[in-house]
């Protein structure tokens, strides 16, 4: 059975891997020349209720991406406001240690293949075509293809290209499978009554601070400077991305976090005003190259889904990561990536598709984002284990824990530990 | 089928055009109406960008320009080849696959404009070489023009399935030419010969007692045969069908560029697709053309789903659009 994963961020690989280990033949699918994409400048992993799902995935037998993140890891155990116990991973030690992991794997992995079209069988896809027209057969189908971009959309519903990671001028501009599937696209919604969502941090290459910062920085993670009271900017805060840091403290304060460059916790900054702060009198972006003007727009194109990951109006398409909904993160991403890879495989043996248990803090934020998705107000909110309205459901829920005791118990009493890791074929 | 589409403008120096400040962009699907990202094709740039950034205008549209008529020469009585002193940027645009300017004399109104494709753009002279057959009343009016003519450019839509052409390389291309359509297939052929391909030639000399574009073939190195295609009724003679047969097996040409009437590419694209479904297609754009700029509308044909293609600046399939009975 051949499962073609479209997408090699997070949510693509967790769904290639995943398929796999239940013994597929999987064929991986990325637009660029990297995989990881929007994580080869995040890296941020087990900050607060994150830290609770990446331990159950663990219990689950679907913790590989996890435990190379952990090995990845320049910082363990963090705090900056709001959050707790964060690792920070490596962002340019993280993607190479992933593709060698998937390819001792034997997925095989195809490069610079952008996926433009689907062949349809009534409501089955038969194959997808490449920008060439290479056609290329599956028995099932993720998509991962995310929700951010392309150019045409940064502009309208942002402040122009930013020169991000995703390269869409070199690669070509995502395209939504789902929709050219018939299945029509679901849009994030900001505050303000317009689409989509700004990416929310960007990177500052370390060498251009000050050695005192840099040094500060690579000691303890992280390094908190007050923002000039004249350039505080609240407004920034509502068209961010990642709910999690759209707190005061960080439009107040400039936050850096020491991912391998200097993650600066805000969706742009002008350089002119960036530069004022001591210590930042030579600072450069390092991602986005224009993060001093812009960003990314996220959440244009979500897929409508069952709880099983499986595209409602599409019989052999799954999908994980922000393509499967309002999600913030890489853990979520590899979370619902995972789910959508097993889940792709059940279906192509004919066995009936599965959902997580809503006991557990990983089940749960699949089916409440599903469930908040049907209103207005649901698509104006972020989902992520991190922060925002979905970790204060995590603790009164009682399911954050970082208790790894617990969190195995909880998995074992529900019959279901290491399922991520048996074969089913 | 995979769909292959194109705006052979697009990404250019005239994109945006005219069709994207009204809505109808060929490509951009935020520059026709919708308020998404849904491009159908990339070619590096984003054209919406290109909009917004060049004052939510379209560039300038091509203007005619007056050049000289360097040398005049009948090939026939009704075949006239001239050469046309431009200037160097021109020639360099017009030194590629499916080149063609519009053509006018001076005294006429702009309705007298003709598309002409361009036979060899010589970049060190600035010279281009046309060849032109009196037809009807625009053919006419451009046998009147002595000295100077004017001319607007550059264009690129001329041959279609361009596409399989430029991704020729180190390969074999069959090329299929009758009358004056031949004169596009030469500058195809310089650039199929530069990526280092075998070029075969079926020259149909027509009436004439040689195709006056063998020699330019024979020059880039192709090999060419003198062929009279058609029989009494129009159809291809069973020889040739027959030496087409033989020369696919032996040469496993991965592309076959026609150049006649669109009957002719009809012909030409269904007996060959019974040969090798996996054979590509070129053909040379016959389409009527006023403009040049999609405005028009004369160029507008149906493609196999009855949608309507303007043919001027979108490329196509050309198995989409000649090929009978499957979709």
């Amino acid at each position: 059975m051949k499962v073609v994963v479209i997408g090699g961020g997070w949510a693509g690989c967790a769904a290639a891997l995943e398929a796999k280990k239940c013994g597929a033949d999987v064929l991986l699918i990325e637009r660029t020349d990297m995989l990881l994409g929007l994580g080869n400048v995040g890296g941020i992993m087990r900050n607060n209720g994150r830290y609770t799902a990446a331990q159950e995935m663990i219990e689950l037998g679907g913790g590989d991406l996890f435990e190379l993140a952990d090995k990845c890891a320049r910082h363990k155990n963090v705090e900056f406001p709001g959050h707790k116990h964060a690792t920070l991973y490596d962002v340019i030690k993280m993607e190479p240690t992933v593709r060698r992991y998937l390819l001792e794997k034997n997925i095989n992995i195809m490069f610079e293949a952008r996926v433009v079209d689907v062949e349809l069988d009534k409501n089955s896809i038969k194959g997808i075509y490449l920008y060439d027209g290479t056609f290329i057969e599956g028995d099932v189908f993720v998509e991962t293809t995310g929700s951010t971009g392309p150019m045409g959309n940064c502009l309208r519903y942002g402040k122009g290209c930013s020169m991000c990671i995703l390269r869409c001028p070199s690669y070509g501009p995502r395209i939504s499978i789902s929709k050219r599937a018939g299945v029509e696209d679901i849009l994030g919604m900001r505050g303000d009554d317009s689409y989509g969502a700004m990416s929310g941090s960007c990177k500052l290459n370390k060498e251009s601070l000050s050695d005192e910062i840099r040094e500060k920085l690579e000691r303890d993670g992280v390094y908190i400077v007050e923002v000039p009271k004249e350039d505080v900017n609240l407004e920034k805060l509502n068209m961010k991305v990642c709910q999690q840091y759209a707190l005061k403290e960080f439009a107040e304060n400039i936050v850096l976090l020491d991912t391998g460059h200097a993650k600066l916790m805000t969706s742009y900054y002008p350089l002119e005003k960036l530069r004022k702060i001591k210590g930042f009198e030579n600072v450069r972006f390092e991602d986005p190259y224009s993060g001093g003007k812009a960003n990314s727009i996220r959440y244009l194109s979500m897929a409508p889904r069952d709880n099983s990951m499986k595209v409602t109006g599409v019989d052999n398409l799954f999908v994980g990561g922000e393509k499967s909904g309002l999600f913030v993160g890489h853990t979520e991403a590899i979370v619902t990536g995972t789910l959508a890879g097993y889940n792709a495989v059940r279906w192509g043996l004919g066995l009936k598709t599965t959902t997580l248990p809503a006991s557990l803090s990983v089940g749960d934020i699949i089916s409440f984002e599903n469930s908040m998705k049907e209103n207005i107000e649901g698509l104006k909110k972020r989902y992520t284990f991190a922060g925002a309205s979905y970790f204060e459901r995590m603790k009164e829920l009682n399911l954050y824990t970082t208790d790894d005791n617990i969190i195995e118990k909880r998995v074992k009493n529900l019959f279901i530990d290491g399922i991520f890791k048996e074969r089913l074929l | 089928m995979f769909k292959y589409i194109d705006c052979i403008d697009a990404g250019s120096p005239y994109c945006p055009c005219e069709l994207a400040l009204k809505g109808e962009c060929i490509i951009c699907s935020q520059l026709h109406g919708k308020e998404f990202c849904d491009c159908l094709n990339w070619k590096g740039t984003c054209i919406y960008q290109e909009f917004i950034w060049n004052g939510y205008k379209s560039k300038k549209i091509r203007e005619f320009k007056k050049f000289k008529i360097v040398k005049r020469e009948y090939l026939r009585e009704d075949i006239l080849k001239l050469d046309i002193k431009v200037n160097k940027e021109l020639s360099r645009d017009l030194n590629d696959i499916g080149a063609f300017v519009f053509l006018k004399n001076e005294k006429d109104a702009e309705a007298f404009s003709t598309p002409i494709s361009i036979l060899s753009s010589d970049i060190e002279t600035d010279i281009i070489t046309v060849v032109i057959k009196r037809e009807g009343i625009k053919s006419k009016a451009i046998f009147e023009c002595q000295d100077e003519i004017l001319v607007k450019g550059p264009y690129f839509n001329g041959i279609q399935g361009q596409k399989y052409l430029k991704e020729l390389k180190n390969n074999s291309c069959l090329i299929l030419s009758r009358g004056v359509a031949s004169a596009p297939t030469v500058l195809a052929a310089k650039k199929l010969k530069i990526n280092k391909n075998e070029v075969y030639v079926l020259l149909d000399r027509g009436r004439s007692r040689e195709n006056f574009s063998k020699p330019y073939f024979l020059s880039l190195g192709c090999i060419v045969e003198d062929v009279s295609f058609l029989n009494i009724d129009g159809e291809i003679k069973y020889e040739y069908k027959k030496e087409i047969e033989q020369l696919i097996k032996k040469w496993n040409f991965k592309t076959v560029l026609s150049a006649g009437s669109d009957d002719f590419h009809e012909k030409v694209i269904n007996f060959i697709y019974k040969i090798d479904k996996y054979i590509n297609f070129a053909t040379v754009n016959n389409s009527t053309m006023c403009c040049g700029e999609g405005i028009c509308g004369s160029c507008i044909i149906k493609g196999s789903n009855n949608e309507k293609i303007r043919s001027c600046k979108q490329q196509y399939n050309p198995k989409e659009v000649f090929l009978r009975g499957i979709n």
